[in-house]
C-alpha cells in the first residue's frame, strides 16, 4: 500500500501548493486595491475574488492539515490505554470519513444546483459552482488521506509518539 | 425524545468523543450533524452542514484569519523578534530583572505583527531564554515570563482569538482590537511590576547584563520602531475607517514581507515556510469554526442557549458572580480540550447570557479572551508551557513555579476590569462610537 500512501502525499501537497498560491494572490490583490483605491482606480470586484480565494485557501489546505495531522485533538484517554489506540483511531478515521463523505456528496449537488440557477457573485457575477465543486473536491480528497491513516494503522505505518 | 434531551446527550456524546483522540472539530461538526438531524430532518440537518461549510469558507470577513496569520509567520521567520529582543535588551539589560523586563517589551511589541500566541512564545523561548541563561537567571523567571509574556498575543491586537470572538459574535473587530490595547498593555506593566519586585526580594533571580553606550542604544532603535510603524498603519487605517479587517491584514503582511524582503532578512525558504505554516494553522481555525457553526445551528434548534440565558437571569445572585462563573466553566472547559477550541463551543451558549446580564458584548469578549489567556499558562492543558517545555527542555514544575507569580497580574487585571470596564471600553467608545 505505498503506492497509495505515497499518491496522497504527492495530492495533498499540490493542493496545498494551490492553497498557498491563494494566499498570497488574496494579499497582493487587497493590497493593491487599496492603494488603487486611493489613486482613484480601484480593482473592481475585488470583494468578489477575496472571497472566493478565501475558500481555495482554506478548502485546499484541509488535505495536507489532516495528512500533517495539525488540527487539534485531545489525547489524555488515549495515552493513557494505548493498547486501544489503534482501535479508537480507525473508529474516529471511519466516521470522519463518513462525515466528509457526505459534505464532498452535498456539496457537489449544491455545485449543480448553482450551475442550473446561474447562481453567482453580486459586483462581478462569478459563478459561485466552480468553488462549490472545487470544495467538493477537498473534502473527497479529504476522505482518501483519511483512508491514508487507517492504511498506516493497518499496515503499522502510524505515526506512534 | 426532546430537543432539550437531545441538547443534553448531543453535549455528552461531544465530550465522550473528545476523548477518542478525534479531531475536536471533526467531531463538533459530526455531532452538530447528527443532532440536527435528529430533531429537524436528516436532508435539512445534510442541507445546513453543507452551507455552513461553504458560507465560512468562501466569506471575506474571515479571510483575516490566514492574513494576520501570514503577517506573523513572516515575521517569525524573518527574525525580527530577535532584533526586538536584542533592541530592548540594550535598554534594559543592565537593571536587575533587565532582560526579563526586555522580554516583556520584546513580546508586547512583535504583538503588534503577530497574531498568534504560540508563535510569539515559540520564539521568545528561543531567544530570551538562552540569553538569560547565560547571565545566570534563575530558570523559574526565565521560562515563566516567556511563557506567560506570549499570552499577550490573546489580548494585544491583532489578536487571532479576538478575530474569531468578532466573527462568532457578530461583533465589530476594530472594537475588539481597540478594545484589547489598554488591557494588553496593562498587562504588560504589570508583569513589569512582578519581574522588579521579585528582583527586589531575591536579587539572585535576575542579576544584571551588560550595560550599553547610548550610541549603541539608539542604534538598536529601528529594530523596534518598525513593527510599531507597521502596527499604527494597520490598526490606524482600521479604525479610521480606511481598511476593512482584511485590507488591514493584506497591507500590514505586504508591509512584513517587502521589510523582510529587502533588508535580506527574508529567503525563498522562509517565505515557503511562513506560508505552509500559516496555511496549517488558519486550516486549522477555520475547521474549528465552520464546525462551531455546524454545532451552533444545533443547540439553536435545542432551544439551550435561549433558556440557559433566561435561567442565568433569573439566578437571585449578582451579576458578577454569575459572569465569574461562566469565566471558571471557560477556564475548566478550556483545561479539558483546548482553550480556543472551547472557547468556539461555549460562546454560541453564553454568549447570550452574557449580554442579557448586561454586559457590552465587547467587554465580555475581552474578559473571555483574558480567560483563555489564563488558560494557556495553567495545567493540565497550557498550551504556552508545553512551547516553552519543547523548545528549552526545562521540566513542566520549574516552569508551572515560574508562572505562579505571574497568574497573580492576570487575575489583579480580571478585578480591575470588573472594576473599571471603561479600562476596555475607553477607546472604542471614543474612536469608534
Amino acid at each position: 500500500m505505498r503506492w497509495f500512501l505515497h499518491l496522497m502525499d504527492v495530492v495533498s501537497r499540490y493542493t496545498d501548493v494551490i492553497a498557498g498560491a491563494a494566499l498570497v494572490s488574496i494579499m497582493l490583490l487587497t493590497s493593491f486595491d487599496v492603494v488603487l483605491r486611493y489613486l482613484g482606480r480601484p480593482i473592481l470586484g475585488a470583494y468578489d475574488m477575496v472571497t472566493l480565494g478565501g475558500a481555495f485557501v482554506i478548502g485546499f489546505a484541509v488535505p495536507r492539515t489532516s495528512w500533517d495531522k495539525t488540527h487539534v485533538s485531545v489525547d489524555i484517554l488515549v495515552e493513557r490505554i494505548p493498547e486501544r489506540k489503534d482501535i479508537f483511531d480507525l473508529s474516529t478515521r471511519a466516521v470522519a470519513i463518513f462525515f466528509f463523505a457526505v459534505l464532498a456528496w452535498n456539496l457537489t449537488k449544491m455545485g449543480t444546483g448553482f450551475l442550473k440557477t446561474g447562481e453567482s457573485t453580486l459586483t462581478l457575477a462569478l459563478p459561485l459552482y466552480p468553488i462549490a465543486f472545487a470544495l467538493g473536491f477537498c473534502c473527497f480528497i479529504q476522505c482518501f488521506v483519511l483512508l491514508s491513516d487507517m492504511v498506516k494503522i493497518v499496515f503499522g505505518e502510524a505515526d506512534h509518539e | 425524545m426532546n430537543e432539550i434531551i437531545i441538547g443534553i446527550v448531543g453535549i455528552f456524546l461531544l465530550m465522550l468523543l473528545f476523548l477518542t483522540n478525534i479531531e475536536i472539530s471533526f467531531a463538533m461538526g459530526i455531532i452538530g450533524y447528527l443532532g440536527y438531524a435528529m430533531i429537524v430532518s436528516p436532508q435539512g440537518a445534510t442541507t445546513i452542514i453543507t452551507k455552513d461549510l461553504f458560507e465560512t469558507f468562501a466569506s471575506y470577513g474571515l479571510t483575516v484569519v490566514p492574513l494576520f496569520v501570514l503577517m506573523g509567520q513572516i515575521a517569525f521567520n524573518a527574525g525580527v523578534a530577535k532584533r526586538l529582543y536584542d533592541g530592548s535588551y540594550k535598554f534594559l539589560g543592565h537593571i536587575p530583572g533587565g532582560l526579563a523586563l526586555a522580554t516583556v517589551v520584546g513580546v508586547t511589541v512583535f504583538k503588534a505583527i503577530c497574531g498568534s500566541a504560540a508563535a510569539t512564545t515559540a520564539t521568545f523561548a528561543s531567544v530570551a531564554v538562552p540569553e538569560m541563561d547565560r547571565f545566570g537567571y534563575s530558570k523559574k523567571l526565565s521560562t515563566g515570563i516567556v511563557a506567560v509574556a506570549g499570552t499577550l498575543g490573546n489580548l494585544l491586537p491583532p489578536s487571532v482569538t479576538l478575530i474569531i470572538f468578532g466573527m462568532i459574535t457578530e461583533q465589530s473587530i476594530g472594537k475588539l482590537f481597540l478594545a484589547g490595547f489598554f488591557p494588553g498593555l496593562l498587562l504588560s506593566a504589570l508583569f513589569a511590576l512582578i519581574i522588579v519586585g521579585w528582583c527586589k526580594v531575591d536579587p539572585l533571580v535576575g542579576p544584571k547584563g551588560n550595560r550599553y553606550t547610548w550610541k549603541e542604544r539608539i542604534a538598536s532603535l529601528p529594530a523596534i520602531i518598525w513593527p510599531i510603524v507597521i502596527f499604527v498603519l494597520m490598526v490606524g487605517g482600521l479604525m479610521g475607517g480606511m481598511f476593512t479587517p482584511t485590507e488591514a491584514g493584506s497591507v500590514g503582511t505586504l508591509a512584513v514581507l517587502l521589510f523582510a524582503l529587502f533588508s535580506g532578512q527574508l529567503g525563498f525558504t522562509g517565505l515557503k515556510k511562513s506560508i505552509v505554516e500559516s496555511l496549517r494553522t488558519s486550516c486549522m481555525v477555520l475547521m474549528l469554526i465552520a464546525t462551531s457553526t455546524i454545532l451552533g445551528h444545533f443547540f439553536a434548534v435545542t432551544k439551550i442557549p435561549a433558556i440557559a440565558a433566561h435561567w442565568v437571569v433569573q439566578l437571585p445572585i449578582h451579576r458578577h458572580f454569575i459572569m465569574a462563573l461562566i469565566m471558571l466553566i471557560y477556564l475548566l472547559g478550556g483545561s479539558f480540550i483546548d482553550d480556543l477550541a472551547f472557547m468556539m463551543l461555549a460562546t454560541p451558549i453564553f454568549f447570550p447570557a452574557i449580554v442579557k446580564l448586561g454586559y457590552d458584548p465587547i467587554w465580555a469578549g475581552i474578559m473571555i479572551c483574558l480567560t483563555v489567556m489564563i488558560g494557556c499558562v495553567v495545567p493540565p492543558v497550557a498550551m504556552n508551557v508545553f512551547v516553552v517545555k519543547n523548545i528549552t527542555k526545562v521540566p513542566f514544575g520549574i516552569i508551572y513555579k515560574g508562572v505562579c507569580p505571574f497568574l497573580i497580574s492576570l487575575i489583579l487585571l480580571v478585578v480591575l476590569l470588573f472594576i473599571f470596564p471603561d479600562i476596555v471600553l475607553y477607546l472604542p467608545n471614543l474612536l469608534m462610537k
